[in-house]
């Protein structure tokens, strides 16, 4: 990490700016081996933002303020209006669950499933395309202008622009997921038990059955995984994605396309790790 | 999206920045520290807990994570579930120590598995009083599985259907029991009615109505003798009323015998104070002659001591030569 610090050669071919813009390919339509080779630019390009995440350097006081910056812009905004919108669809959830338990003689388990399928699932999933939708994707669009206007560029353009970008998405993903898991436990306790704290003990039992050692690996792996699709990918494809003929909502719902079948496979592998 | 985006870098500076960046980054840290905290109070890392194993056939619908319950609460987790040296499972469960006293060395432990829902462990512990269950106590617990007794059920129906089947059937001694209820009972509407039923034949049955005939007329002729032992019984001339004035009599003979008795037994109490008496006499008498027995002895004594010192005493010894 010395040549970041340094400000001179950067250690890494990526960060170097596009000097020249990569030609339109004569159809808009990728072959397979294009489409491979797209995708292992991004892996590598993310592998290195990632290493570069990691690296103490990078929160040194030069990049600091940009890194506050989008850290903020793009978590307090979202906390709130997502915490909202996750309560109330939880709470529908959770009502919508205790009375079919109840309505089926199965109240036992309602707590269970509630959690289940609020905090393990659906939660971290939304969470991570919300902070998708509204922060990481607008920002890759961002660095996809700045990288075709070759507007920003001087300088140390990934730990300047790109890198904040990623660590802001990711935060994101982990604060917002972590607000909205508690606050449907809460509302789970209060639909069931109401304001009693009678039913506290029962009720932490519940929940400390539902996270097993290995639910909770997953649950943990599950949303570090996500946080880091959310935060590289669309970063990734704006830095190292080719420029092919469209427009930049096209590309945009491109990476949106290309993000969403990632969080699936995510989603698919934890529910395996889990049920199977 | 056709026009520049604004970047953050370029939008108005935000104010006291570095300040809420770091209550964000905070609040996430509170947070997911607070979740893990309370996960692992949630599965009872913190409770001071002793060990108990359960030996049950199979292990079937238990998990690690369930629960033990008393009385409907939880008292303990199931912590693994491995297989035991002799086939069996073994269930170990971890009890906390502030719940171990609802255990005992009496308890009972079941393992109930219902068709819908999970698999339940339950404690019993009948006798409050006995000593705790130790660390480490090895208990086996009892069956109780419902999935296992509906095969059972259907076996049981489907022989309680087969045996009912072949007593409804054709030609079954049921049907053939039923056959001849039904020619009794056409026999029962006849002219010979339940008689004939039981008799067989018309003969018999007018034997037996010759007999209830001739009783009939036996209890008439018993009904008149009756009648007439009752005048000669009871009648104003009767044995009974001179049997009354008998009785009266002997009453009061035996008011005489009873008054003769009395006076015999104040004779006997007169002639039994006359033998005292004479008891008396001789044990005066018995003194008496002890006292003559004695006087007679010292008057001896004293006539062979006058005999030995008179000078004239005659000698009575003869010396031999």
């Amino acid at each position: 990490m010395r040549g970041i610090c340094e400000f001179g050669a950067p250690i890494i071919a990526a960060m170097r700016p596009p000097s020249v813009p990569q030609p339109l390919p004569p159809t808009a339509r990728a072959t397979p081996a294009q489409r491979f080779v797209d995708w292992w630019r991004v892996v590598h390009f993310g592998a290195e933002l990632l290493t570069l995440a990691l690296s103490p350097a990078t929160y040194g006081r030069r990049f600091r303020p940009a890194l506050a910056r989008h850290v903020y812009l793009d978590t307090a905004p979202n906390l709130l209006w997502f915490t909202v919108l996750s309560a109330l669809i939880s709470l529908v959830l959770i009502r919508i669950v205790v009375v079919t338990a109840y309505s089926y003689g199965l109240s036992q388990f309602a707590i269970q499933m509630v959690v289940r399928v609020l905090v393990l699932e659906l939660i971290p999933t939304t969470a991570a395309l919300f902070v998708a939708l509204r922060c990481t994707i607008p920002r890759g669009a961002e660095i996809a202008h700045m990288r075709s206007t070759r507007q920003a560029l001087p300088g140390e353009p990934v730990l300047d622009e790109v890198l904040p970008r990623v660590v802001a998405g990711i935060f994101a993903v982990w604060t917002l997921v972590a607000v909205s898991c508690v606050v449907a436990l809460v509302g789970a306790y209060l639909v069931v038990y109401g304001f009693a704290i009678g039913g506290l003990a029962v009720y932490t039992r519940t929940v400390g059955q539902v996270f097993s050692p290995e639910v909770s690996m997953i649950f943990v792996l599950k949303t570090l995984f996500l946080s880091l699709a959310v935060g590289l990918i669309p970063m990734a494809w704006a830095w190292t994605g080719p420029w092919r003929r469209g427009s930049d909502a096209g590309r945009e719902l491109q990476v949106l396309v290309r993000l969403f079948i990632v969080v699936l496979l995510i989603e698919v592998v934890s529910l395996m790790g889990n049920y199977y | 999206m056709s026009e520049a985006p604004e970047t953050p870098s370029a939008a108005a500076a935000v104010p006291h920045l570095a300040l809420k960046a770091t209550a964000l980054l905070v609040l996430m840290v509170v947070l997911l520290c607070g979740s893990a905290l309370y996960v692992m109070y949630a599965r009872g890392v913190f409770e001071p807990t002793q060990r108990l194993v359960l030996i049950a056939e199979n292990s079937e619908g238990v998990v690690a994570g369930m629960d033990l319950t008393f009385s409907g609460f939880p008292i303990g987790r199931v912590r693994r579930v491995e297989l035991g040296a002799e086939g069996n499972a073994r269930i170990l469960i971890d009890v906390p120590r502030e719940d171990a006293h609802w255990l005992r060395t009496s308890s009972v432990f079941t393992l109930v598995r219902s068709l819908v829902g999970g698999t339940n462990l339950r404690a019993f512990s009948g006798i409050l009083t006995d000593p705790p269950l130790p660390d480490g106590a090895v208990r086996t617990v009892l069956g109780g599985d419902t999935a296992a007794e509906v095969p059972k059920l259907i076996g049981a129906a489907r022989d309680l259907l087969q045996n009912l089947n072949t007593l409804t059937a054709t030609g079954s001694p049921l049907s053939e029991s039923l056959g001849s209820v039904q020619a009794l009972a056409d026999k029962l509407k006849g002219p010979g009615g339940a008689l004939g039923v039981l008799l067989g034949n018309d003969a018999e049955r007018q034997k037996v109505l010759l007999t209830l005939d001739r009783t009939n007329a036996l209890l008439a002729r018993l009904d008149g003798l009756t009648a007439k032992t009752d005048a000669q019984l009871f009648g104003n001339a009767g044995v009974m009323p001179e049997a009354r004035a008998t009785v009266v009599e002997l009453r009061g003979l035996l008011g005489d015998a009873r008054a003769s008795i009395k006076k015999v037994d104040a004779v006997l109490q007169e002639a039994q104070a006359v033998g005292a008496n004479a008891r008396v006499a001789t044990t005066d008498l018995g003194a008496l002659r002890s006292e003559v027995d004695t006087s007679l002895r010292k008057v001896e004594q004293l006539i062979n001591e006058v005999n030995r010192k008179w000078p004239f005493a005659r000698e009575t010894e003869f010396k031999l030569p």
